[in-house]
């Protein structure tokens, strides 16, 4: 009896290996198959990227690079016909729109993360934490229409109350809203679980020493899972600097100047990549790839600054 | 900080908005303030109707500039022009005839109103033609695509085919042919075409439609294959029937042109030249906008910026 046990096991560890082995090579293909993905598309979307700087582009001429990063006119001149492209326009509206948003995420995010993790009784904080879960992964093309639909009318009338003949709605103001609506999940499931990961000592100790629930809350909890929420922070600026389909409903296609009037149209580098690119061919094509090059630099630059602040941030006390 | 205070007063003072919502509306109804700016909403330069609208009211260089545009103008599509009109009082924007509903005013354009049957019967004027054009008898690749062709061309003139291109927002001539009572005159319908090739091309503004008509016509003769390459309407006349062209690669089986015929391209005989569809764009504004009629001159004015509050056009 105990013999045969002793022959199963045997056998089973050493099936058990060889599925180790395959479940090995399986795993690390499929991992170096997700990895590859990200060269083929970066490498993709670079060969297009500079088809407008390196070409004639069948004799309309190079895009100068330099006036392409600082022009404040997206195209001069005549589409198919004209190589004066810039972006250096909408290269700083689409960082002032995400600070924005940001501004406007951040703090409602973090403090309802506060709530559900630490105030909220349990079984309120279980149908929050199920709403905004919820809300995370609601399409962008929902918040799209809702803010097409509903937000640039509620900006139009707002304007329009306070004097300003809004141009439909479609504005900085409904951009924004857009984003931190579509942001504020994110801050706050990533912020909820930094959080609660907080060590509980700490807490008891805030408490012993006789500070307030508040007073806990503000400066102990919060600033021991800054380094959590500030991650959370970073996800919310990709998830904004990346967003096109809900923007280009209500951003309004602002195509030359720099405005940082709320209230006026605006662009944003995805946008431009959208705007016609199911019509579009020739130069008009390549240099929405050109875009999506730039879009990709500003992001990988924001996400360096970003983790090298959050470095210098530190980390307190985390339960592991 | 100050920024980030005054944000968040209007994120507020929008919020509280919603509340009254309705109640701005109806009072805003009542009265139109022509001294306000006109808000002009077009289309991206990619866009057919851009072009179309653009030619239509006389200013064709617009249709691929956005230079010569009026300063602040707002880019949309086609529903989002339609949907914002609904919204903002002070705007002009343009869509196809096909999409205009009742939320927003079509206007009349040099006196006649937007509807299909003005189209058809040609006296609406902000439109342009759909036009089809065939090479010469004995002229092209095989007899096989000849009959092909011809039987393409039969199949435009039907009810089936004015479907689809009624489907794709432009306006068929009227039909009560159907597919199934002609489709006996096209014997090679009935054979395997897969290995027949028939090469489309000319405007790329009919691509779409074009592309619609031959996806729903492959599997009534005979799968045969079709190939598309739109690059303009000059291109309809010159791939098809110009000596030095139309035996080129480039040489095409049909050619269609967004816009009537003339000059040498009047040389071809009617019989291998005709009109399938008319694309018809509609002025819009606000519900609230007295406006009911303009002119291509009012338009152009508006769109490059001579008029810039709404009391211009009244004057």
């Amino acid at each position: 009896m105990i013999a045969e046990v002793k022959k199963l096991q045997f056998r089973s560890t050493s099936r058990g290996k060889t599925t180790d082995k395959i479940a090995k090579i399986v795993f690390m293909s499929a991992a170096l198959l997700s990895a590859s993905f990200i060269f083929v598309i970066a490498g993709i979307v670079l060969v297009r990227g500079v088809i407008p700087f390196t070409t004639d582009n069948l004799g309309i001429g190079r895009v100068s690079l330099f006036s392409f990063l600082t022009g404040d006119v997206w195209l001069i001149g005549e589409t198919f016909a004209s190589n004066l492209y810039s972006i250096g326009f909408i290269i700083i509206s689409t960082l002032f729109i995400t600070l924005l948003s940001l501004a406007i995420s951040f703090p409602v995010g973090v403090l309802t993360a506060l709530f559900i993790a630490k105030i909220a009784p349990k079984p309120l904080a279980k149908v929050l934490r199920t709403v905004i879960e919820t809300l995370a992964s609601i399409p962008s093309i929902v918040f799209g229409l809702f803010g097409a639909g509903v937000i640039l009318k509620i900006v139009y009338d707002f304007s329009a109350l306070i004097g300003y003949q809004s141009k439909g709605g479609n504005s900085i103001l409904s951009v924004v809203i857009v984003l931190a609506l579509m942001t504020i999940p994110t801050i706050t499931t990533i912020s909820e679980v930094a959080i609660r990961s907080v060590d509980q000592t700490i807490e008891h100790g805030s408490l012993a020493l006789g500070a307030s629930k508040t007073q806990t809350n503000f400066k102990v909890i919060l600033s021991s899972a800054k380094s959590g929420i500030f991650t959370a922070a970073i996800l919310g600026i990709g998830r904004s600097l990346g967003e096109a389909t809900a923007v280009s409903l209500v951003a309004g296609g602002r195509r030359a100047g720099i405005s940082f009037d709320l209230l006026d149209t605006t662009s944003t580098l995805t946008t431009i990549m959208l705007e016609g690119l199911k019509e579009t061919t020739g130069i008009d094509y390549d240099i929405r790839f050109s875009v999506g090059l730039v879009l990709m630099v500003v992001i990988l630059l924001t996400n360096l600054l970003l983790n090298a602040i959050k470095r210098r941030v530190g980390v307190v006390n985390v339960k592991e | 900080m100050k920024k980030l205070l005054s944000v968040f007063a209007m994120l507020l003072l929008g919020i509280s908005l919603v509340a009254c919502g309705e109640k701005t509306t109806t009072v805003s109804t009542s009265s139109f303030d022509e001294t306000k700016k006109i808000n002009v909403y077009t289309r991206d330069t990619t866009s057919g109707t851009r072009t179309g609208f653009m030619e239509g009211i006389g200013f064709a260089e617009a249709a691929t500039s956005d230079s010569v545009l009026v300063q602040g103008f707002i880019i949309k599509d086609n529903t989002g022009i339609l949907s914002t009109m609904a919204v903002d009082e002070y705007g002009i924007g343009y869509v196809s005839l096909s999409s205009v509903n009742d939320t927003i005013k079509g206007l009349s354009f040099n006196g006649v109103a937007p509807t299909e049957a003005n189209v058809i019967n040609d006296t609406y004027g902000l439109k342009r033609p759909f036009m089809w054009m065939l090479r010469a008898d004995g002229d092209y690749p095989s007899q096989d695509v000849e009959d092909i062709v011809k039987a393409f061309v039969a199949f435009l003139g039907t009810s089936d085919g004015g479907d689809i291109i009624n489907n794709q927002g432009a306006i068929a001539l009227p039909s009560s042919t159907t597919w199934d009572s002609i489709k006996a005159n096209h014997d090679v319908c009935i054979q395997n075409n897969a290995s027949v090739t028939v090469r489309f091309g000319g405007s790329d503004s009919i691509q779409k439609v074009a592309q619609a008509l031959t996806a729903a016509f492959m599997p009534k003769c005979g799968n045969f294959v079709a190939e598309h390459d739109h690059t303009g309407s000059s291109d309809a006349y010159k791939r098809t029937n110009d000596p030095a062209i139309k035996d080129t690669s480039v040489g095409k089986d049909v050619g269609f042109a967004s816009r009537p015929f003339r000059n040498a391209e009047l040389d071809v005989p009617a019989i291998r030249r005709g009109q399938l569809a008319w694309d018809a764009i509609v002025a819009i504004v606000n519900l609230n906008n007295p406006l009911n009629n303009v002119t291509a001159e009012d338009l152009k004015k508006m769109y490059d910026g001579t008029y810039s509050t709404w009391a211009d056009i009244q004057g």
